[in-house]
């Protein structure tokens, strides 16, 4: 069998053995280790060892648990909450109401959490009700929210971001300034469809908003979010600060907050480091097996061989790329994000790099196609959430029909990125 | 099992939390007074390296470690049974194949009296020591709910095997977060009173 043929059988059976259920982190290993013993007997595993303590010694990826934490602190000690009343005040006066607070809210949120599931549910939780009440038609609600949770992994920090750049040796403080401004971008298009789609339905809806003395001192609010973000953004930009750095700074400025506000106690630190560890437990396992994965494909030189082999077929950079935004939907719709990330990100890197894309613009738009599997039916994990909040009892075709916009948005949008890919690079260059 | 889970969440916490404070005294101290303490990058390394482990166990605890879940709801029973036995066998296969591979390079640090090669120049030794024994930690953790596992699948309590070891699900995690929340909730209207 010819090489192609063997790792593209490789990659099928990974794929499958994921999607039947065995833990993602186990399948990359047992494919990286099995691949590696037969192909360079037991000296593979030496090497294999000295990769994971390299992977949980590197002080890049200490970024992982500490944006996790900071996130954490934010959300448990409710500064979050309070944003959507805040957010509500000013943005729902404009067509399209409330929906605009969904996306306003979402993109604030993300750009202190990374947790899809807390975004979703805290701000569906809080917009839902008040959506209802206020007779918004309920696949719009839906789809505002489940769009506007994607924004999170694409408006910086970004834990998928940390990944990306570890995996592919990119500075993560030159990925996060790339997500700034497609970040904006993005929100802004979304929240431009829905002014778009309130006035071609002809409904105008706008909510009376309370007196600007009262819209000024919900600002405090907005305060804590934004205040972390400057904290992060700012010290990368200035050069104060590597990314890793910036975490730390923003978890002390978190407890500062908290204990500000009065919320700071045992009782919620431990919650938060419950959390946190797990959730960086779960990251952190999958990326030492994609290293190990990552020593094979290296070393086999697969990755080159393929890239070998695609050109052979001639393919202009712009049509492998569109191909990839197909390739990436399909796998979307079945597999959660990080997973799909770490497995193709090797590979398709390679590739792409060979046909000379920007390693930096090409982290923004795998984390795009990252965004579209969470909400891509049947299993976007971001519709699940928000038909787990709603509160009436309709299906979850609801929340699949309200985000299909959203998602024909999202493609849009990485073409755009690809006409344009000084969107993305741009930020980084001025640094 | 609650209170293993809380010290192992507390230390990983602590090691965090002391991380931060270090790494932003650092950095205003480079940035006010240009002075450098070192060190800040490497500490985050020997952090992380410890902090994982931790998190590993608590993710294995949990049951946070991704599974997809996307067929696995639609198979049989017994299917579903035989596939969260197999995970939890291959979790625990993964933690002893990480613990036995991992000797090798505290061995040659032993063997090699390496050092890091930073300013602090530290014996590798101190820091792989705490990481080795925390992935021990993880690995008897792995392999006493394989065991576990293997036992209610041998003795054919189905049930039982996929309450405790099916894929974390979406709607699960959900309901933590709409639990906590209507728990802060309650507490700003406590403290608003």
């Amino acid at each position: 069998m010819s090489v192609e043929a063997t790792t593209l059988a490789a990659f099928g059976v990974m794929i499958a053995l994921m999607l039947i259920g065995i833990p993602v982190a186990v399948v990359m290993m047992a494919v990286g280790v099995g691949g590696g013993l037969l192909l360079y007997g037991p000296s593979f595993l030496q090497s294999a060892a000295a990769v994971v303590w390299s992977v949980l010694n590197d002080s890049l990826l200490t970024g992982i648990p500490l944006f996790v934490l900071l996130g954490e602190l934010l959300l448990r000690s409710g500064m979050a909450d309070r944003m959507y009343v805040a957010l509500a005040a000013w943005l729902s006066r404009i067509p399209g109401g409330l929906l605009h607070t969904n996306i306003g809210c979402c993109a604030l949120f993300a750009a202190t959490s990374g947790s899809s599931v807390a975004t979703a549910a805290t701000v569906g939780t809080v917009a839902l009700p008040a959506l209802s009440a206020r007779k918004y038609p309920i696949r719009e609600s839906l789809g505002s929210l489940a769009a506007g949770g994607t924004l999170g992994i694409l408006i910086p920090p970004s834990v998928n971001m940390i990944v990306y750049g570890s995996l592919t040796q990119n500075s993560i403080g030159k990925l996060f300034m790339a997500g700034v401004i497609p970040g904006l971008l993005l929100t802004f298009c979304f929240m431009g469809y829905i002014f778009a789609a309130s006035l071609w339905r002809g409904e105008r809806r706008q909510e009376s908003v309370p007196p600007l003395a009262d819209r000024l001192r919900l600002l405090i609010h907005l305060v804590p979010p934004l205040a972390i973000f400057g904290i992060i953004m700012g010290s990368i930009y200035l050069g104060i600060a590597t990314a890793t750095e910036s975490a730390a700074l923003g978890v002390v400025a978190a407890l500062l907050l908290a204990w500000l506000s009065g919320r700071l106690s045992l009782a919620l630190l431990r919650k938060c480091f419950v959390q946190s560890a797990k959730i960086s437990g779960m990251v952190l396992l999958i990326i030492v097996s994609a290293f190990v994965l990552n020593l094979l494909v290296s070393l086999s030189g697969v990755a080159g061989h393929l890239t070998k082999w695609v050109t052979s077929f001639g393919l202009s950079s712009v049509e492998m790329l569109l191909l990839l935004i197909a390739f990436y939907l399909l796998l979307g719709m079945f597999m959660d994000a990080m997973s799909m990330l770490v497995a193709t990100v090797p590979i398709t890197y390679t590739l792409v790099t060979a046909m000379g894309v920007d390693p930096i613009w090409y982290g923004i738009f795998i984390i795009l196609m990252c965004e579209m599997a969470l909400i891509s039916p049947p299993v976007g994990m971001n519709l699940f959430v928000v038909q787990g909040v709603r509160p009436d009892k309709g299906g979850i075709d609801d929340v699949a029909w309200g985000v299909l916009p959203y998602l024909v948005i999202m493609i849009l949008f990485t073409c755009l990125l690809m006409v344009f890919p000084g969107l993305a690079t741009w930020l980084p260059q001025t640094v | 099992m609650a209170r293993i889970e809380r010290i192992l969440a507390d230390l990983f916490g602590f090691v965090f939390l002391l991380l931060s404070f270090f790494v932003a005294v650092e950095a205003i101290a480079r940035k006010l007074f240009n002075v450098s303490l070192q060190g800040a990058d490497e500490l985050g390394g020997y952090a992380l390296a410890v902090g994982s482990t931790l998190s590993f166990t608590l993710a294995v605890i949990g049951r946070n470690h991704i599974r997809v879940d996307v067929l696995h709801e639609l198979l049989p029973h017994r299917v579903q049974a035989l596939l969260n036995w197999l995970s939890s066998v291959m979790l625990a296969g993964l933690a002893i194949l990480i613990v036995t591979i991992c000797l090798a390079v505290v061995n040659d640090s032993i063997a090699y009296k390496s050092t890091a090669p930073t300013p602090w120049a530290t014996p590798l030794i101190w820091p792989q020591s705490i990481w080795y024994a925390g992935m021990i930690g993880f690995a008897v953790c792995a392999v006493g709910y394989a065991v576990r596992a293997t036992l209610l699948f041998a003795s054919g309590r189905i049930a039982t095997l996929n309450d405790m070891f099916q894929p974390k699900s979406t709607k699960e995690e959900l309901r933590d977060e709409l639990a906590d929340f209507a728990e802060r909730n309650r507490a700003s209207k406590g403290s608003a009173s």
